[in-house]
């Protein structure tokens, strides 16, 4: 199949023809087993080697789900924002397909991390939500992309919809440091976890919550792999479909 | 290509202000915002400054979207789109005189909403209202260029309204945030805290989104129904 199948024509409604070839081609067995035997093994790291944490008690160990969810989301989002640029530059399909699967597990792990971080919320300071530069942003970045994926939704042509989300995904991501200078001159409380001096975590939380981090990354890179795989095939089989009528 | 601007903006405001339902139903909605939430208060209290820019703020957020939507769906019918598309000049001069026509039809609608909020939210204006329109100013060239941009992919769409605005609203919380913390100034006796960082936010969010309007219009501004 030639470079060009992978590219969207401009003005027609038909779907991309490079369903198989342009995108991941195997299935994401290795990175979605070893993610998830990391994780369990960090499990081992979270509840015996890190020390319990004395004002909070077990219920900090909710941090080393948190952060993970909370950075793998902005890597998401970065993730939407390079593939978008990716797609405008050459308009090929699989770059769409990656920004579309990206955007979903970001949305996915903002909205846990949100959910994580109200219950940290609700233990720490005695309330559910509060506003804080790094909550807020990340709202926001939820109900941004909460909107992209509805767009991604709409029954529109499919080069069409690619272009328009293209555009919304670089947009969106280039307003996220504004989002967070202007929540933080509003106000700020949250904690300091890799404060340089006072404050900051202790050398073993440290350790545990940068294996989580990391070993989370494995699982990340599965589920977009998946999710992006699924789009390819769908893709293929859209085309053969409109190949037979 | 300043001279399609111009062409462009002057047509749309023709057009709008030329109607009996122009600007009316942005109007009224807003009205309708700020007499509702004057409902929040008991009687004889006032609203805080800050609370009271807050519901302008939305009000005019509310109008700026039905703007966009007016203003890119008077080329929707009889192929005008396409007539725009054929000029001999840069796309982008679509979304700038877009963008200048949405700033003054959402300048007038804002000079209704200040006396409604003075009227229905128990204001004053303050001796320092010299800042608060300075950071009017800023955030509708803000509104403008970003609802220009965007109100261009909402174009044919049913239910193009609850679109746009839930895509536009979370973009627009910095220039929000900055018109309401400054436009409380407007309200009140002293100046908030940080009145020059919030206008450089606004003032960046500007830079921007004019930057991300000239690189991006032309991707979504399409012949396509």
């Amino acid at each position: 199949m030639p470079e060009t199948a992978d590219k969207i024509p401009e003005k027609t409604a038909r779907p991309a023809t490079d369903g198989s070839r342009a995108g991941f081609p195997f299935s994401p067995v290795v990175p979605a087993l070893s993610g998830g035997a990391a994780l369990a093994a960090c499990q081992w790291l979270i509840y015996v080697y890190a020390p319990l944490e004395i004002t909070m008690g077990v219920v900090q160990k909710i941090f080393y789900i948190h952060l993970p969810l909370a950075w793998w989301a902005f890597v998401s989002f970065f993730v939407v924002f390079a593939a978008s640029i990716a797609f405008l530059r050459g308009r090929a399909a699989r770059w769409d397909r990656l920004a579309a699967a990206a955007a979903e597990v970001g949305v996915l792990c903002s909205g846990l991390a949100l959910i994580t971080g109200s219950l940290w919320a609700r233990h720490s300071w005695g309330v559910w939500w509060t506003w804080d530069p790094r909550l807020t942003t990340t709202l926001i970045m939820w109900f941004v992309y909460a909107g992209y994926l509805v767009l991604r939704a709409l029954d529109l042509p499919e080069a069409r919809r690619a272009m328009i989300c293209a555009v919304v995904g670089i947009v969106a991501f280039i307003d996220v440091p504004l989002v967070f200078v202007s929540a933080r001159l509003w106000r700020s409380i949250h904690p300091a976890v890799f404060a340089s001096r006072g404050g900051g975590l202790d050398e073993a939380m440290k350790v545990t919550v940068i294996a989580c981090v990391l070993c989370f990354g494995l699982l990340w890179a599965a589920l977009i792999w998946a999710r992006k795989r699924q789009l390819d095939l769908r893709a293929r089989l859209d085309a053969l479909l409109v190949e037979e009528e | 290509m300043l001279k399609a601007v111009w062409a462009i903006a002057r047509k749309d405001l023709r057009l709008t202000l030329a109607r009996g339902s122009g600007l009316a139903q942005a109007l009224l909605l807003g009205l309708l915002l700020l007499f509702v939430f004057s409902l929040s208060q008991q009687v004889g209290e006032t609203m805080s400054p800050q609370g009271a820019a807050a519901i302008f703020w939305l009000a005019s957020a509310f109008c700026q979207v039905l703007v966009f939507n007016m203003l890119y769906g008077l080329e929707e019918v009889n192929g005008a789109r396409g007539g725009l598309l054929l000029m001999p000049w840069p796309v982008q001069a679509v979304w700038l005189g877009k963008s200048l026509a949405g700033l003054v039809l959402l300048l007038l609608a804002q000079a209704v909403f200040l006396p409604a909020a003075v009227v229905f939210l128990g204001q004053q204006i303050s001796p320092l209202w010299s800042w608060a329109l300075c950071a009017v100013l800023l955030v509708d060239v803000g509104m403008a260029a970003l609802g220009s941009l965007l109100g261009a992919l909402s174009q044919g769409q049913a239910a193009r309204e609850s679109l746009l605005g839930i895509v536009l609203f979370p973009l627009l919380a910095p220039l929000l945030l900055a018109g309401i913390r400054v436009g409380a100034g407007g309200f009140a006796d002293a100046l908030p805290e940080g009145v020059t960082s919030w206008l450089g936010v606004a003032a960046a969010f500007d830079a921007l989104f004019l930057g991300a309007g000239i690189a991006l219009f032309g991707f979504i501004y399409a012949g396509e129904e």
